[in-house]
């Protein structure tokens, strides 16, 4: 028995570095590792969403001669090829729907070529609505409000219901998904790469600079930030771009103020002296000695960082002063839907919050099992 | 200690002063600010009550000169931008009761007094029209309006701002922004003690049970609130509730927003403690959520953490009872970081809840400055700003001190 356990340690220890068994403890944590492979799964099926919920066709044979809209839309929605592809909306003219010189309403084309019977056909994709959809006739208001897995006027099936101008519920929440990971994600990068550098020079280094730099952290941790993004957002056209500079502007102190700190623990000890003492340059020991030891809280955190970048996208758009309007945000939506909170339309704000709060769960379940992950402290207790 | 206090006092000071200049200059540069909006307002035909201005016709599109530099003066907005904020902090005197004069000609100044500027060559003298001695307490001043006509203008100055607990005024409700602040502060505090009370009672409780019976089915089922806490933000708590307990949709249990019933001052003492706690229940959870899953994780963790000291192992061999061990012996080690958060609570609770007030239509300082907000309200905006920063200042400040109190090896120099 006693001699079994340590052959096991043995090969283990032979065989994985401490990254890999952190790695293989995570993925042993059911709930953790499975929230992880859902969260990222989903987030790369939803930069596929332009070819699975969408409004436009997947493709549209018209007098022998083939168009792929959707896909088109796909490629020039991607985050960097899409800086190349130009998105390209076919008017209603080019496909024989008379008189539409804007864009092309693909579900109504497709019921015209299924009357006309000349051969042409539409392909929609799985899930047929966009969340540019409106209602048609969207003057009145009982056809606008359709119910979850109910029909709309025209027939439609609607998996979450529609909102008040006729917007498909569950086609924004899906957009909205991804708007609000890669706002998160990008905000945490933005925390990490200022908080990072920053942290570790005013850590390691010091001097005057540091003493001004902290006095800086200091009001900017008293100060009312999200508010004061709130009065420039209402001064400046709002975007997403402008919305990540201003969040980042206001959330670089967390990480910095943890790294510096860090950093000014980690200087003081022997292995820094020790680098020091045989003439390895200060950029080197900061980068290759005393950042790889102060790395695992920052791993830890970054699930949480997520969560705030999340949930402060999601206030400012309940609050109005978020995306820019026609975006797809679950807190302009939940906003829609406490306008309505006295009408019984309950799932505009359950949809919406549903999302949010499985999103967020399952980032604090990932949270939670990477900390477990590399956190070396075990409890134990005499009774 | 009290060296301590007063030194960390004195840093407060600057702090206070970088916060309250970035606020200011934010604010400041904003396009769009209460001159513009009551130009607008007139241009439109409203009214505008900010300025001394005889209201004018509907249709006018360019406005008498006169009363734009009336309201410029009004706003402060003829000074330099670097002289406005020492104006406003109350250190740099404040031109008040402005006339125009025309030289040589008596001008009515209020109290049945009138004056009279002379002009000899660049020199200006003010003299009482009627004895005609040298009035004091008086200045005068030759000034370029905008269309650069040389005007003669006669004032008092003053120090009156912030530091003088002269907020100013809100042009939209025409008050001393004091007077709206006191009028909405008390349901804000009132919330902020009460979810303050319950979150630290039922945090520390649950985390301490939690800890004891680490790994029990008590502790996986309670971390379930404490994951929610952790996954949704309080106001949107706020918004599931309103729509599932409410009336409208939901079942209609509570009220759906609002501070307090209609009839709320016929009540009876009894059924007025009901009525508060109806209308109080469902904003209170709200805004406890936010605080709950930090503090009850780490009221578990650092008494776990210290059940397994050496210490305790001592304690416990000694035969003392596990209940004095717990709560005499690990407890006081325990509640040490849950001191030092105390001052960031505060925080949270008094000052930034204007998310939840919207939701549930509370009447508080934080939906008055989220108004404030939407109609430019300077006044507003900065008096919210400056309480916000001391609250969250002296959140701080009472932190160090509680650790202070309860961690007899911080010694402060």
């Amino acid at each position: 028995m006693f001699s079994r356990k340590i052959k096991d340690d043995k090969t283990e220890q032979k065989v994985l570095s401490i990254m890999q068994r952190r790695w293989r403890k995570f993925k042993g944590m059911k709930r953790g590792y499975n929230s992880f492979r859902i969260l990222v799964i989903a987030y790369i099926l939803s930069f596929c969403l332009p070819v699975l919920v969408n409004n436009q066709a997947l493709m549209v044979s018209y007098n022998g001669h083939w168009t792929f809209p959707a896909v088109q839309t796909f490629f020039a929605e991607l985050p960097v090829v899409g800086l190349v592809i130009p998105n390209h909306a076919y008017p209603g003219v080019v496909f024989g729907q008379k008189n539409n010189t804007s864009e092309c309403k693909y579900r109504d084309l497709k019921v015209q070529y299924q009357n006309e019977g000349q051969g042409n056909f539409v392909v929609m994709p799985l899930y047929p609505y966009g969340y540019k959809d409106m209602v048609a006739g969207d003057g009145v208001k009982e056809d606008v409000f359709t119910k979850p897995l109910g029909r709309t006027s025209d027939g439609g099936f609607r998996l979450f219901g529609t909102d008040d101008s006729g917007g498909d519920v569950f086609s924004k929440i899906m957009y909205g998904f991804n708007i609000s990971i890669s706002f998160a994600l990008l905000l945490s990068f933005i925390e990490y790469l200022i908080g990072i550098p920053l942290g570790a020079t005013l850590g390691y280094l010091g001097g005057w600079f540091d003493i001004l730099m902290q006095r800086i952290i200091e009001i900017w941790a008293s100060l009312p930030l999200l508010f004061l993004i709130i009065i420039v957002v209402s001064i400046l056209t709002p975007s997403f771009g402008l919305l990540l500079g201003l969040l980042s502007v206001a959330s670089w102190v967390g990480i910095t103020t943890y790294v510096r700190a860090e950093f000014y623990r980690e200087k003081a000890k022997d292995y820094v002296a020790a680098a020091v003492s045989i003439g390895i340059p200060t950029w080197k020991i900061m980068l290759k000695h005393i950042l790889p030891n102060s790395l695992v809280p920052l791993i830890t955190f970054f699930p949480f960082t997520l969560i705030g970048g999340i949930t402060a996208l999601v206030s400012l758009d309940f609050l109005g002063f978020g995306l820019p309007p026609g975006t797809p945000s679950w807190g302009s939506m939940i906003s829609i839907g406490l306008d309505h909170i006295n009408d019984g339309y309950w799932w505009l704000t359950v949809v919406p919050l549903t999302a949010m709060f499985l999103t967020l769960m399952m980032t604090v379940f990932i949270g939670e099992a990477i900390r477990e992950a590399f956190d070396p402290k075990v409890f134990s207790r005499l009774r | 200690m009290a060296v301590y206090i007063l030194r960390r006092l004195l840093l407060a000071i600057p702090t206070f002063f970088g916060c309250t200049l970035v606020v200011f200059v934010i604010v400041q540069l904003a396009p769009g600010g209460p001159l513009e909006e009551e130009l607008r307002a007139l241009k439109m035909g409203g009214g505008g009550e900010g300025a001394v201005v005889s209201q004018t016709a509907g249709s006018v599109t360019q406005l008498p000169q006169d009363v734009v530099d009336a309201m410029k003066e009004f706003y402060g907005f003829d000074e330099p931008l670097w002289k406005r904020y020492p104006i406003w902090l109350g250190i740099y005197p404040r031109k008040v009761d402005r006339f125009v004069v025309q030289p040589g000609v008596p001008r009515n100044i209020g109290e049945g007094k009138k004056i009279v500027v002379k002009q000899t060559g660049t020199q200006l003298i003010i003299t009482d029209a009627e004895t005609n001695q040298t009035v004091s307490g008086w200045s005068v001043r030759f000034y370029k309006n905008d269309k650069g006509e040389d005007k003669i203008q006669i004032y008092k100055e003053k120090f009156s701002g912030i530091l003088t607990l002269d907020f100013g005024k809100s042009h939209k409700y025409n008050e001393p922004v004091l007077n709206l602040i006191k009028s909405r502060l008390p349901v804000s505090i009132q919330f902020g003690i009460i979810s303050l009370i319950l979150t630290y009672t039922f945090c520390v409780y649950l985390g301490i049970q939690k800890a004891i019976k680490h790994g029990s089915p008590f502790d996986f089922a309670s971390s379930a609130i404490v994951f929610v806490g952790y996954s949704i933000p309080g106001w949107a708590l706020g918004a599931v509730m309103l729509v599932a307990l409410g009336g409208g949709s939901g079942i209609g249990w509570f009220p759906l927003g609002g501070f307090q019933g209609p009839d709320y001052d016929q009540l009876t003492f009894l059924s007025k403690i009901g009525d508060r706690i109806y209308y109080f229940v469902l904003p209170t959870i709200a805004y406890c959520i936010a605080a709950f899953a930090t503090t009850t994780i780490l009221m578990k963790n650092s008494l776990l953490e210290n059940l397994s000291q050496d210490y305790i192992r001592t304690a416990f061999a000694k035969g003392l009872k596990e209940r004095r061990v717990i709560w005499v012996h690990a407890m006081r080690n325990s509640i040490i970081p849950l001191a030092a958060n105390f001052g960031s609570i505060i925080g949270i609770f008094l000052a930034s809840n204007y998310l939840i007030e919207r939701v549930f239509n509370i009447q508080g300082i934080g939906k008055l400055s989220f108004e404030a907000l939407l109609s430019r309200d300077y006044s507003i905006l900065f008096t919210f700003t400056v309480l916000t920063t001391i609250v969250s200042l002296l959140g701080a400040l009472i932190s160090d001190m509680i650790l202070a109190t309860v961690d007899p090896r911080i010694r402060f120099k």
